[in-house]
C-alpha cells in the first residue's frame, strides 16, 4: 500500500517536472522580447540590453530554468512584469473565481446528469431516454462561446436576470456572488454534462443488470426498494473517478468562459500572459494548473485504491 | 437495443457540411471577401440569404468558405494526431521498460495540460494561421491517440494469437502491423471521428480568442468573435456561424458514436 | 434546436428595438429629494493599466489613472495651455535655457514624505535614468539644482523652445523615489487621489487624498475593467456604471435620451497607415500617391469609426492651431491610382504586406477595409495580425513591414509630434528622408518667434501631405456617455482623465 502511494506520488512529481520543462522550453521559443515590451516604443538599445541582463534573459536557457526552479522550490514564483506583482499573489487572488466556477458548474453538472442519466437508464428507450441522449450530444457539440453569447443577450442584457459580466466577491453579498457566477457556471455545466449523462446512464444500466438485482427480485423485494437500496448506490461509485478527472480538466479549461463573461479568473490571466509575453506569469500559471490537475488525479487515484481492495492487492505485481 | 442509432443522423449532418464545402469550390453566392460598406449589417434578403456583416460581406458565402478551413483543420489535425499517436504508442508498447517509462511520462506530461491550454501555448510559439492551427491541434491530439494505441497493443500483446505469432518468430513491428493493427482499426476509426468534432471546436475556440485563423480569411470562430463586437446591436450576425459549427461538431460526434456502437461494441461481444 | 435559437434571436431583435429607449433605473431608491449627492463614481475601462508607475510605461491606460495619483510640475487646460501643477509658478530665463519652478508650499506625498525640491530632482533623475522609456526626451535637461526647499532650477544643454510643455506630460509626474521599486502597484504621489485597491482585471479604486489643497469633489472613484464593449453598455444601461467610452455605432442609442449626456471631442491624435519607404515600390512617390488616391477615406471612416473622426491629409491633428486642411489633396480617384501605378511600372499588380496590431480592433478593421479598396486598383495586401509585442519589436523598431495601420497619441507641442520625420530619428519607422524637413525641424527648435514657428510647422505639414509617407486617415473623435447629473468630466489634448473636477449634481 505504502509502496503504491509513493510510486504514484513519484510519478506525479515526474509529470510535474516534465510539464515544467516542456513549458519552459516552449516559452523560450515564443517570439517577442519581454524587455522591449516593458520599455515600449521609445527604448534605446542600451537600456534594452541592461534590462535583459537584469532579467536574466541573456543566460542560456538551462541556467534560466535552473534559476527559476531554484526560486520556485524556495516559494518564489517570480514577478509578473505586467502587473509588477508577485506571481503567487496574482494566482491566489484569482483562485476563488476559477475555483468557484469549477465547483458550481461541477455540482450543477453532476446533479443534472445523475438525475437524467439514472432516470433514462430506468426508462430505457422512453422519451426521456431519447431526450437525455439528445442533450448529451448537444452538450458535447455546442460551442461554449456561442452559448455564452446567446445566454448573455437573452438572460442578462434583455431579461436582466443576471449581471452581464463581471464577478462579485462573496464578501460583497452572497446573493450577488452567486448571481455573478450563475450564467457561466450553467454554460460550463452544459458542456460537462455530455460526458456525465452517458456515464451515469451506463453505470446505472450495468448496476441494474448485476447479480444482486436478480437476487433481490428472487427474494421478493419490490423493484423500487431494490433500486433505491442497491442499484443507486452501486451506480454512484463508478463515475467518481471520471468526475475527479473532469473537474481537473475543467479547472484549466475555463479561459473562454472567463473571457466572455470578463471574470477575473486564472484562465483570463493566462490569456493575458500569453498575449503580453509575461513569461514568468505564464510559467507560474501553467505550473499551477497542472499541479492542480495532477493533485486531483492523485487524490482520485487514492480514493479508487482505498475503495477497491483488488487494486491494493495487485499493486505488488505488474503495473503498466 | 440500438434502435436509435446515431450513425444515420450523424452521417447526414456531416454530409451537409461536406456538401457545403464541395459546393463552395464551384459556386458561392458572392465573393466572400468583397466588401460593400454601404450595405452592411443587412438583414437576410433575397440577395443576401443570411444578411451581411460589419463590412457588408455576404454572410452565407463566408459561412460556406469557412467550412473548408474547418474541415481542413479538423481532418488534418486529427490525421497528424493519429499518425504520431500510432508511432509513439506502438513504440512505447514495444520498447524496453526504460524507454517505455520515458515516453509514457512525457505523454502524461502533455496530458496534464488541461483543455485548450496546450493548444494556446503551441500557437504562441508556432504563430497563428491555418497551417499552424493544424499542427498545434494535431500535437494537442497526439497524447490521447498514443494512449489509446499503447493500451490496445498491451491488451493484445497477451492475447493468444499474438503469442502464437511471436512463437513463429515474427518481429515486434511485424506483429503490430499485420496482427494487432487490423484489430485496432475499428476503435481507431471511432476515435478519429469523435476527435474531428473536438478538433473543429478547438479550432473555432482558438479563432474566437484571436489565436487561430486570421482575418480577412473566414472561420466560424472568427466570425463569431467579430459578431461579438456588435452582439447587442446586431445579434443575428451570431446565428449562422454558431449554428453551422454546432452542426459540424454534432455530426462528427454522432458518427463517432454510431461507429462505436456498430464496430467496437459489436466486435467485442 | 437550430430553429429554436433562430426564433429566439429574432424575437430578441424585436425586443431590443422596442426597449432601446428605456430609462435608467435610479440607483438610489430613497428618491431624489431625500438622497444625498452621490459621492462615488464608477467608470468602465477596457484594459488594466500597465502598472501605476508613470515613469516606466508608455501605456495610455496607465496615464489615464496615474494622472489622478501623481502630479507633474505643470498641468494643461482642456484647450492645451499650461497651468500650475505641483509648481505654483514658473519662469523662463531670457535665453530660454534656464527654467525655475516654485513648488506649492507643504506639498506632501501620500505616504507622508515631504515633496520638496530634492524629491522633485530625484524624480527627474529617475525619469532620465536607464529603464525609463522617455529618457531621451529629457536628456536635454543638463543640470538640476535646488537653491531652497521650494525652488527647482533646470538648465538645458541646447535651446529647445518646446521644453516647457514636456513638464506637463503625465510621465513627467513627480514620484516618491524612496519607494521606487513598488510604485508599480503601490503608487505614491501628490495627486488628488490615492490608491485604495487594485485587483487586476477586476477593478481599481481610488480614494480622495485629504491633504490635497484644491477641491476634490468625489470621495471614491472606481474603475471597472470590462474588456467587452457590449457588456459595458449593458451595465451602463442598468445603472451599474456612471461613465463609459463608446464607439460611434452606439451613439444613436444614447444621443436623444434625456437620461444620458454624450460628450464628444477630437482626441488630438492621429490614425494613419504608415508605409515603409525602404520598400522598392513604396520609395516611388507615384505608388504612395496611388495608394492615397485609391482609398476612399470617407467610406473608411464611416465603416470603421461610424463617421466619428475628422479626415486629415497630413501628420497633424485638427485641434492644434497650426492645422492646415490637406484632407482633399489626394481625393478618392481609383482611375488616377491605376494610371499612376501603370506609370510606375506596376500595371500588372503589386503585393505588399500589411501588418495590423491585434489589440486595436479599429486598426484591424481599418486595415481590412483599406486592403479591400487597394485590391480594386491592383495592389494586393497580405494581411498579418500580430500581438502588440511583436508589432513593437518587428514593425516599430525593426521596421520589417510594408504597410501598417496605427495611431499616434496627442502631444502638446508640434515639434514632438513631427520629430519622427527627421531622417535620423529612432522613431522614424517610415524610413522617411527629406533634408528639407530635417532642416525645418532643427530650425524650429531654435526659433524663438511664434509666427515663424507656425510657418515652419505649416510647411512641414505641406511637405508631408504632398510626399505622403503614410496614408493619413483621421483625427478620431472620442465619445463618452455619462449618466445625467454628472458634471465636470472633460477631455484633454493629452490622454488623461482629471477626476477631481467630476461631480454629481443630483
Amino acid at each position: 500500500m505504502f509502496r503504491l502511494i509513493s510510486k504514484r506520488l513519484f510519478s506525479a512529481l515526474a509529470v510535474m517536472f516534465v510539464v515544467s520543462l516542456i513549458t519552459f522550453m516552449v516559452l523560450k521559443w515564443i517570439p517577442g522580447d519581454p524587455a522591449q515590451l516593458i520599455l515600449g516604443t521609445e527604448a534605446t538599445p542600451e537600456s534594452l540590453e541592461a534590462l535583459r541582463t537584469s532579467m536574466g534573459l541573456n543566460l542560456p536557457w538551462t541556467a534560466q530554468y535552473a534559476r527559476w526552479l531554484g526560486n520556485l522550490l524556495q516559494g518564489d514564483w517570480g514577478t509578473s512584469y505586467l502587473f509588477g506583482e508577485n506571481v503567487r499573489t496574482l494566482i491566489l487572488q484569482r483562485l476563488p473565481v476559477t475555483f468557484s466556477l469549477t465547483l458550481f458548474s461541477m455540482i450543477l453538472a453532476v446533479c443534472f446528469s445523475a438525475g437524467l442519466g439514472i432516470v433514462s437508464a430506468l426508462f430505457q428507450g422512453s422519451w426521456i431516454d431519447r431526450l437525455s441522449r439528445s442533450l448529451m450530444q448537444l452538450g458535447a457539440a455546442i460551442p461554449a462561446f456561442w452559448l455564452g453569447m446567446i445566454f448573455m443577450i437573452l438572460f442578462a442584457a434583455q431579461l436582466h436576470w443576471f449581471p452581464v459580466t463581471g464577478y462579485t466577491p462573496p464578501a460583497e453579498g452572497i446573493s450577488a456572488y452567486l448571481h455573478s457566477l450563475a450564467l457561466p457556471s450553467i454554460i460550463l455545466a452544459i458542456g460537462e454534462s455530455g460526458v456525465l449523462i452517458r456515464l451515469f446512464r451506463s453505470s446505472m444500466l450495468s448496476a441494474l443488470n448485476q447479480d444482486f438485482m436478480q437476487s433481490a427480485q428472487i427474494k421478493g423485494l419490490p423493484r423500487t426498494t431494490a433500486i433505491l437500496k442497491y442499484a443507486l448506490r452501486s451506480a454512484m461509485i463508478a463515475p467518481i473517478t471520471v468526475i475527479g478527472s473532469q473537474t481537473a480538466k475543467l479547472f484549466g479549461g475555463t479561459v473562454i468562459i472567463e473571457t466572455i463573461f470578463a471574470l477575473p479568473g486564472i484562465g483570463r490571466l493566462l490569456l493575458t500572459s500569453v498575449e503580453q509575453r509575461d513569461i514568468q506569469l505564464l510559467q507560474g500559471i501553467v505550473l499551477f494548473i497542472t499541479l492542480m490537475v495532477v493533485l486531483f488525479n492523485f487524490i482520485t487515484d487514492m480514493l479508487v485504491i482505498a475503495a477497491n481492495p483488488l487494486i491494493r492487492m495487485e499493486s505488488g505485481g505488474n503495473e503498466v | 437495443m440500438k434502435k436509435h442509432s446515431s450513425l444515420l443522423p450523424g452521417l447526414l449532418l456531416v454530409a451537409l457540411i461536406l456538401a457545403m464545402c464541395l459546393i463552395s469550390f464551384f459556386w458561392l453566392p458572392m465573393d466572400p471577401n468583397k466588401m460593400d460598406t454601404a450595405n452592411r449589417f443587412a438583414l437576410p434578403t433575397f440577395s443576401h440569404w443570411l444578411g451581411t456583416d460589419q463590412f457588408g460581406r455576404d454572410v452565407l458565402s463566408r459561412v460556406m468558405i469557412a467550412s473548408r478551413s474547418a474541415l481542413l483543420v479538423g481532418l488534418g489535425s486529427v490525421s497528424v494526431g493519429t499518425a504520431a499517436g500510432l508511432l509513439l504508442g506502438s513504440l512505447a508498447a514495444m520498447a524496453g521498460p526504460r524507454l517505455q517509462a520515458l515516453i509514457m511520462r512525457i505523454i502524461d506530461g502533455f496530458m496534464a495540460f488541461p483543455g485548450i491550454l496546450l493548444a494556446m501555448m503551441l500557437v504562441a510559439v508556432l504563430g497563428k494561421g491555418l497551417i499552424n492551427s493544424v499542427i498545434a491541434i494535431g500535437i494537442f491530439m497526439i497524447p490521447s491517440f498514443s494512449r489509446l494505441v499503447y493500451s490496445m497493443i498491451l491488451e493484445n500483446k497477451t492475447r493468444l494469437y499474438v503469442k502464437a505469432a511471436r512463437s513463429y518468430g515474427c518481429r515486434s513491428g511485424q506483429i503490430v502491423i499485420s496482427h494487432i493493427f487490423p484489430d485496432m482499426l475499428p476503435r481507431l476509426i471511432t476515435q478519429f471521428s469523435s476527435a474531428v468534432g473536438g478538433a473543429i471546436l478547438t479550432e473555432s475556440s482558438l479563432s474566437f480568442l484571436g489565436l487561430g485563423i486570421q482575418p480577412p480569411s473566414a472561420s466560424w470562430g472568427l466570425m463569431l468573435s467579430e459578431a461579438r463586437q456588435f452582439v447587442l446591436s446586431y445579434p443575428f450576425l451570431a446565428v449562422a456561424p454558431g449554428a453551422v459549427l454546432l452542426v459540424a461538431a454534432l455530426g462528427f460526434n454522432l458518427v463517432g458514436d454510431g461507429l462505436n456502437d456498430r464496430l467496437v461494441k459489436r466486435g467485442s461481444r | 434546436m437550430k430553429k429554436l435559437i433562430c426564433f429566439g434571436l429574432s424575437l430578441l431583435i424585436l425586443v431590443m428595438s422596442a426597449c432601446s429607449a428605456q430609462p435608467t433605473p435610479s440607483s438610489d431608491p430613497a428618491g431624489p429629494s431625500a438622497a444625498p449627492v452621490k459621492n462615488e463614481l464608477i467608470m468602465a475601462m477596457s484594459v488594466d493599466p500597465d502598472g501605476l508607475d508613470p515613469q516606466r510605461t508608455t501605456a495610455a491606460s496607465t496615464f489615464q489613472i496615474t494622472n489622478n495619483l501623481y502630479e507633474p510640475l505643470l498641468k494643461v487646460t482642456t484647450d492645451g495651455t499650461l497651468k500650475a501643477g505641483l509648481a505654483e509658478s514658473w519662469t523662463v530665463s531670457e535665453d530660454g535655457m534656464t527654467l525655475t519652478f516654485t513648488l506649492r508650499g507643504n506639498a506632501q506625498f501620500s505616504n507622508g514624505n515631504p515633496c520638496d525640491s530634492a524629491a522633485v530632482i530625484a524624480s527627474f533623475e529617475r525619469l532620465k535614468a536607464e529603464g525609463s522609456p522617455r529618457a531621451a526626451d529629457y536628456a536635454n535637461l543638463m543640470t538640476m539644482e535646488a537653491p531652497d526647499a521650494k525652488t527647482v532650477v533646470f538648465t538645458t544643454e541646447t535651446l529647445d523652445v518646446a521644453i516647457l510643455s514636456t513638464f506637463a506630460y503625465p510621465w513627467a509626474a513627480i514620484v516618491d523615489v524612496t519607494v521606487a521599486d513598488t510604485l508599480k502597484n503601490q503608487p505614491v504621489g501628490t495627486g488628488a487621489y490615492t490608491l485604495k485597491e487594485w485587483v487586476p482585471q477586476q477593478s481599481l479604486t481610488l480614494v480622495k487624498n485629504e491633504n490635497y489643497p484644491e477641491t476634490v469633489n468625489l470621495e471614491t472613484i472606481q474603475f471597472k475593467m470590462m474588456p467587452d464593449a457590449a457588456s459595458q453598455i449593458s451595465a451602463f444601461q442598468n445603472g451599474e456604471l456612471d461613465i463609459i467610452s463608446v464607439s460611434g455605432d452606439q451613439v444613436a442609442a444614447f444621443e436623444n435620451n434625456p437620461a444620458y449626456t454624450v460628450v464628444q471631442a477630437p482626441a488630438n491624435s492621429l490614425q494613419l497607415m504608415a508605409m515603409n519607404l525602404s520598400h522598392e515600390a513604396l520609395s516611388d512617390l507615384r505608388v504612395r500617391q496611388a495608394i492615397n488616391y485609391a482609398v476612399d477615406k470617407d467610406a473608411l471612416i464611416d465603416t470603421v469609426w461610424w463617421g466619428y473622426g475628422e479626415k486629415i491629409g497630413s501628420h497633424y491633428p485638427t485641434v492644434l492651431k497650426e492645422y492646415v486642411d490637406h484632407s482633399e489633396d489626394y481625393s478618392y480617384d481609383p482611375e488616377m491610382a491605376k494610371s499612376l501605378l501603370k506609370e510606375a511600372g506596376y500595371e500588372n499588380g503589386l503585393t505588399l504586406n500589411l501588418v495590423l496590431p491585434k489589440n486595436y480592433t479599429a486598426y484591424v478593421n481599418a486595415g481590412q477595409v483599406i486592403a479591400d479598396q487597394l485590391e480594386a486598383v491592383g495592389i494586393h495586401c497580405e494581411i498579418s495580425i500580430v500581438e502588440w509585442a511583436s508589432w513593437l519589436s518587428d514593425v516599430y523598431n525593426g521596421r520589417q513591414y510594408d504597410l501598417t495601420v496605427v495611431g499616434h497619441t496627442g502631444r502638446l507641442d508640434p515639434y514632438v509630434l513631427l520629430a519622427r520625420y527627421q531622417s535620423a530619428s529612432s522613431e522614424n519607422y517610415f524610413n522617411y528622408n527629406n533634408p528639407e524637413v530635417d532642416q525645418l525641424l532643427s530650425d524650429y527648435k531654435a526659433e524663438g518667434r511664434e509666427a515663424q514657428r507656425t510657418e515652419i510647422v505649416k510647411r512641414v505639414e505641406e511637405i508631408l501631405a504632398e510626399e505622403v509617407p503614410a496614408l493619413y486617415i483621421q483625427d478620431p473623435i472620442s465619445i463618452y456617455v455619462l449618466q445625467k447629473g454628472i458634471e465636470g468630466f472633460a477631455t484633454y489634448p493629452i490622454d488623461i482623465y482629471e477626476m477631481k473636477d467630476v461631480r454629481f449634481t443630483q
